[in-house]
């Protein structure tokens, strides 16, 4: 007990003394976790609209599949990945194997479906009548779209929060991908992985509460977004 | 012309609602569709507000024929605003509801903030303009909602049973603004109902819509019922509150039923007419119609109204409460 308190004690002295090390993991950390999400809500956000509003042939298999892809492990995605862009697969004279980038693609691919999933649900819950609503008020196609988006905002960011969630917190995407190289692809998780495995506690506590601070940082900010934007 | 409509159709899983061989409606007119549910009036509206692709037919808008697959039905819509039987408004403000449909017309941001001011006053929202408008009652949430189809300076504003699902208060008030938005602004005004007293003081023409077609009698007194025949051969309706009118058609088993409440005849004294089709009811409610009285006669739990000539009325001296007979000659009965 007490050499977690004392591990514990010395991770928050760290963290107030801005120790430079922490400073670049928890950089690389949010960087790369701010793009993916950024990335996947582009792409997720407008493919889960047109998936819960564009009656197609092969809907139900498309969201079956999506639900299915939510619970791939990392590593999975990690080899999978690996097999494109290691020097062998057919990506791999872009030399992006240990690099900021696959660490992206990688978690890019594991949110995707979550981001999708969440805004089908959102967009589907959605009461038909703003939909009529709009067009009677004399919008555009483009008009409606935002306006339903807008409405379905609570489920969208919802999306977003489990999204940065998940891709900060992951492991094995960036440990595979990225080669946890210091300054460069070392993350939080990886970071914490290689301590423990050195027996350096100090380190990954510290890094264990910087994670769960900016989880928690970022809920407030969307807690009071959504409250703000609920009229 | 305001609406020509030929041979429309419209059919939802494999059920025609909407059957119309041909309509005209007028324009700078309050006019009223009349059907009970079911009758396809919502369907009829929502073509009419270029919402919903009819199967078949064709739809005239101010002599010009509707195309509703070249995608320039905004146009027509930046004409036409249709308030929904239970109007959504978005999650913001009152005032920003009201200001959409000027926004996405770039009226000015100035102009905007005074046109909205002065919707909110005419339709008495005015203390409204900050509150959130998913907090507000349905009453409140229709009369914003008429608020925001005036701002999109239509020529037409179709309702869809505008004061169904509202209190009486609400309703005064959205019966007052119909009729404003008609005089003051010269804005054709349809809307449907099933509330034949509501069409009668509102409307200056009324269109009767039963089973997606539109009917020449009046459909009211519409009941379920059961064809039985007697041991005499004879035919009879029975109603589910036990009512059982004599009827002469082919049909069998669960039926329809319609009895014309301008061919019922109401009297004070049990004689006069054949003794078929004769019950003894309580009148519980009158109300004066232009030209007719409606009486609301209650048989056995079977709620009949008759329509009376106001000459034929001032005769028969009637009082609320008091024990009459009606008669339902077999004219003004259809089965179907």
């Amino acid at each position: 007990m007490d050499f977690l308190i004392d591990s514990f004690l010395s991770a928050l002295l760290l963290i107030w003394s801005v120790d430079p090390e922490l400073l670049v993991i928890v950089q690389v950390s949010l960087k790369m976790s701010a793009i993916s999400t950024l990335v996947a809500a582009v792409v997720g956000i407008p493919a889960g609209f047109l998936i819960a509003f564009k009656p197609f042939y092969g809907k139900r298999l498309v969201i079956t599949v999506l639900n299915t892809l939510l619970a791939m492990p990392t590593v999975v995605i990690g080899l999978f990945v690996y097999a494109f862009i290691s020097r062998r697969g057919i990506f791999g004279a872009f030399d992006l194997l240990y690099t900021q980038k696959a660490i992206i693609i990688g978690q890019v691919i594991l949110i995707i479906p979550i981001v999708i999933t969440f805004t089908i649900t959102a967009i589907n819950r959605i009461d038909d009548r703003y939909r009529k609503t709009a067009l009677t008020l004399g919008a555009n196609v483009l008009q409606t779209v935002v306006v339903i988006i807008r409405e379905a905002r609570f489920g969208i960011v919802a999306s977003i929060i489990v999204a940065f969630g998940r891709v900060i917190a992951e492991v094995g995407i960036s440990m595979m991908l990225g080669g946890n190289a210091k300054g460069f692809t070392r993350t939080m998780t990886t970071a914490m992985a290689l301590e423990y495995d050195k027996g350096e506690f100090v380190l990954s506590v510290a890094l264990g509460i910087v994670l769960l601070m900016v989880s928690f940082g970022m809920n407030i900010f969307f807690n009071y977004f959504q409250g703000k934007a609920r009229v | 012309m305001l609406y020509e409509l030929k041979n429309l159709k419209k059919t939802y899983d494999q059920r025609t609602v909407l059957d119309l061989k041909t309509l005209k409606l007028e324009k700078n007119k309050v006019l009223g569709l009349l059907g009970p549910n079911g009758a396809g009036k919502t369907t009829l509206l929502e073509i009419m507000a270029f919402l919903t692709k009819p199967d078949a037919g064709d739809l005239w808008f101010e002599k010009e024929r509707v195309n509703f697959t070249n995608g320039k039905l905004i146009d027509l819509r930046r004409k036409v605003v249709l308030i929904q039987q239970q109007p959504i408004l978005f999650t913001t403000t009152v005032f920003k509801n009201v200001e959409y449909p000027l926004k996405i017309r770039k009226t000015p941001r100035a102009e905007r903030k005074k046109i909205v001011k002065e919707l909110l006053e005419l339709v008495g929202m005015g203390m409204f303009e900050h509150a959130s408008a998913h907090k507000l009652s349905g009453g409140e949430t229709h009369r914003v909602a008429i608020a925001q189809a005036l701002a999109c300076l239509p020529e037409v504003i179709l309702m869809d049973e505008p004061t169904a699902s509202v209190d009486v208060e609400n309703q005064i008030n959205i019966e007052r603004i119909i009729k404003e938005i008609n005089q003051k602004k010269s804005i054709s005004v349809i809307f449907t109902t099933h509330n034949m007293i509501q069409a009668s003081r509102l409307a200056d023409e009324t269109v009767f819509l039963f089973e997606g077609k539109v009917a020449q009698s009046i459909y009211e007194n519409i009941f379920s019922g059961q064809i039985e025949v007697d041991s005499n051969g004879d035919k009879y309706c029975v109603l589910h509150s036990g009512l059982k009118l004599r009827v002469s058609s082919q049909k069998t088993g669960s039926i329809r039923i319609s009895i014309d409440p301008s061919i019922v005849k109401l009297n004070q004294k049990e004689s006069g007419h054949s003794m078929h089709n004769r019950f003894k009811g309580t009148l519980i409610q009158l109300t004066d119609e232009q030209s007719r009285v409606r009486a609301l006669v209650d048989i056995v739990g079977t709620p009949l109204s008759v329509l009376i000539p106001k000459d034929v009325f001032k005769g028969l001296h009637l009082d609320l409460g008091e024990k009459v007979w009606v008669n339902c000659p077999k004219e003004s009965i259809d089965i179907f």
